[in-house]
């Protein structure tokens, strides 16, 4: 029963990975072709086999690396720090990355300085309404 | 241990006890009642000898005891000496005459037959036995047969009495050396007795009986007494090492290589992709100051070929002002790996962090040395893996293995023949030279990985960075840590097995620089993913662990039982000891 069990898993994670390594071949594909368009060179079916290959085994690595980034830091959950550390050797990729970072750090803040708005809104138009009350009663 | 205090009564312990013991077992026996009565007179001469002089009674009794371990067979000559230099009485050569004709011990008491052996004894130097080393299987045969025969043939006897005379100016030179042993009762009984009896019978014989004994009171020279000079040992002279005048001696040999390595580097053949870099890189280099603290980045770590980039881009500020303000903390790099956790540990802020850094990468260039030798192929593939692909690490494999042996040693006196000239001032240096580093690593970046091989020196490494900033105007910039780079490229061509040209050497060292750079970066930077400012033991493991040499089924204690000495494993290692103590502490 175990040993079933065991081998159906790993049946279904193989099929999982097949799938996986599916899509990615599809994408990589897209890209290529893209890059074909843009610089009027073409690509062999093989190169796109082999760069999804490629891929699929360095995004197994990155997985790796950033739990034992993750692990390291004593956390159990992977940050942009530690995303930042994996593209820290290509200069340009950390650049990017760090960009991105900072942007989306800021588009959270905003969205923080937005939902503080809308509460404080909310706050001072009940607020409003009774002083507004209290005036009207008053006068 | 002879030189009991006078008024040491503890008998029960130490080699007196022992005697002691062995006397009482002795005596309970009937075979050894004759021993028991020579442990007996021993101790009789012991309890009755002057206070002062507890030393030479102990010095006889250690005597006998020695004398017991080995083989009892020599017991019997033994004890005549020990008894001899127990006594104080006055000795006269009469005496010999006396135990000459006595003949059987049993018929001496044993107060006399103490007397004989202190006429007879031989002298024997505790601390200086091989001076007295000689032929000694003769006399000691004499006297195993002798005690085999049952204490005391005459025949026996004689030839052991002989030498023992010779060594009586020995003893003369001793009483007067040692004063304090109060030898000028025994010394003049001694000048009584015994100048007819200084006869040369050569040291030979006193010194084949008194090596059996290996005991004297003597002070570890003999020059009066020896007859042959030549035989006694001199304490070595050791000179202290002037650290001062050894950084010179570095700081003037690489002034002299230092000139032709700019010539060699600037006529580099394969330079030619890099000539329009390699200006920017000199440019670069004037900027920060140089100093040695390059050659520690260069000891101590190594940059790989591929994407320094990003190191640059970030590193470049950071770095700068982290190796401005170490100064001595590099020096620590030339310390022994021992000292590497106790520095790391020690020290505050990123600065320290870079020299530690350094030392954890020569620590773990150790550890890993061996396993590169050993897992090549694994090494390079798992290198590969990396996203940078390391490839210097085969490139660096053969030379890495002196790297473990030449580390500890610290700095010696070889000079880094590319030509960088470096100084013990590496805090200015550093920045610099990072800053360098970081620009050749960029502009060489593009062409990295592809072909570099162990076996194949020089090719592959000439496409790659051009010759090593160098300040012309540093000339004190001597870096005693470069000598380490030297070491691991003889190592690495010696690992070749075919012979190597200076070239190929000499970017084999650039890339074992590189290698440490980068990997002493990044330990920096895992550190302070942590949060932390010190680099640990940790940061290693995750290093390693990124190089496929540490996996879930090998662990990093498992590399260190393998590869390091033992020194290193104790520090490396938490062990418990004795006190419910745990070393290295955690």
């Amino acid at each position: 029963m175990m040993e079933e069990e065991k081998g159906a898993e790993e049946q279904q994670r193989f099929s999982y990975q097949q799938r996986l390594k599916a899509a990615v071949h599809y994408t990589v594909g897209h890209l290529c072709e893209e890059v074909a368009s843009d610089k009027e060179m073409q690509f062999s079916k093989q190169t796109i086999a082999a760069i999804s290959e490629v891929t699929f085994q360095q995004c197994e690595n990155f997985a790796r690396d950033l739990e034992m980034f993750a692990r390291h830091a004593k956390r159990s959950t992977i940050n942009t720090e530690d995303v930042k550390l994996l593209a820290r050797r290509s200069n340009s990729l950390l650049k990017y990355i760090t960009e991105k970072n900072e942007d989306i750090a800021q588009f959270n803040l905003e969205r923080k300085a937005k939902k503080k708005k809308k509460l404080e809104d909310e706050n001072k138009n009940s607020v409003e309404p009774a002083e507004a009350g209290v005036v009207e009663s008053e006068n | 241990m002879w030189r009991r205090e006078a008024g040491d009564r503890s008998y029960r312990s130490g080699w007196e006890g022992w005697l002691l013991r062995r006397w009482r077992t002795a005596t309970a026996g009937t075979a050894s009642l004759r021993r028991a009565r020579c442990y007996g007179a021993c101790w009789i001469q012991r309890i009755r000898a002057p206070r002062g002089d507890p030393g030479v009674l102990g010095l006889s009794i250690v005597q006998r005891a020695l004398l017991q371990t080995p083989s009892s067979r020599r017991l019997r000559s033994q004890t005549k000496m020990t008894a001899r230099r127990c006594s104080h009485r006055a000795r006269s050569t009469d005496r010999l005459a006396h135990v000459q004709a006595s003949g059987h011990l049993e018929e001496q008491t044993p107060r006399t037959l103490l007397k004989n052996i202190l006429l007879t004894a031989p002298e024997s130097s505790i601390l200086m036995p091989e001076s007295v080393v000689k032929p000694v299987p003769a006399p000691q045969v004499v006297q195993a047969s002798r005690r085999e025969s049952g204490r005391g043939s005459l025949e026996l006897q004689l030839p052991e009495l002989e030498p023992p005379t010779t060594l009586a100016p020995g003893l003369l030179a001793l009483g007067r050396r040692k004063q304090r042993l109060r030898l000028s009762v025994f010394q003049q009984g001694v000048d009584l007795g015994l100048p007819p009896s200084q006869e040369p019978h050569g040291n030979a014989d006193a010194s084949s009986l008194t090596s059996s004994l290996n005991l004297t009171f003597a002070t570890p020279l003999q020059p009066q007494s020896v007859k042959r000079p030549g035989l006694a040992r001199r304490p070595p002279t050791r000179r202290a090492v002037d650290v001062g005048t050894f950084l010179q001696d570095l700081r003037d040999t690489s002034l002299a290589l230092a000139p032709p390595d700019t010539v060699l580097e600037d006529t580099q053949p394969f330079s030619q992709p890099l000539v329009g870099r390699s200006p920017s890189v000199h440019h670069s280099l004037p900027c920060p100051s140089h100093s040695g603290a390059k050659d520690v980045e260069r000891a101590a770590s190594r940059r790989t070929w591929s994407s320094g980039l990003g190191l640059q881009n970030n590193g470049a500020g950071k770095p700068a002002q982290l190796l401005a303000g170490k100064v001595e903390e590099v020096g620590a790099l030339a310390m022994g790996f021992p000292n590497i956790s106790s520095n790391i540990s020690g020290e505050d802020g990123i600065e320290p962090l870079q020299n530690g850094v350094g030392e954890e990468a020569e620590e773990r260039m150790e550890e890993s040395l061996r396993e590169v030798e050993k897992a090549a192929e694994a090494q390079g593939s798992a290198r590969a893996e990396e996203p940078e692909g390391h490839i210097e690490m085969t490139e660096a494999e053969g030379s890495w293995g002196a790297v473990e042996a030449k580390e500890p040693e610290g700095s010696s006196g070889d000079e880094d023949t590319s030509g960088r000239t470096a100084s013990p001032e590496l805090a200015s240096s550093t920045p610099e030279f990072l800053r360098a580093r970081r620009l050749q690593i960029l502009e060489t970046a593009p062409p990295p990985s592809t072909a570099v091989l162990p076996s194949e020196p020089p090719e592959p490494l000439s496409a790659r960075l051009p010759p090593k900033p160098r300040i012309p105007g540093s000339r004190p910039r001597q870096d005693p840590y470069k000598t380490g780079l030297d070491h691991y490229a003889k190592l690495f061509s010696f690992y070749a097995k075919m012979p190597m040209e200076k070239k190929a050497v000499e970017m084999v060292e650039k890339c074992l620089d590189k290698y440490f750079q980068h990997l002493c970066d990044d330990l920096e930077v895992f550190a302070a993913h942590a949060g932390r400012k010190t680099v640990r033991p940790e940061d290693l493991e995750l290093l390693m662990r990124r190089q496929g040499l540490v996996t879930d089924q090998v662990s990093l204690h498992v590399l260190v039982e393998r590869h390091l000495p033992l020194e290193y494993r104790q520090q490396l290692i938490p062990c418990a000891f004795s006190g419910n103590t745990v070393f290295p502490a955690q």
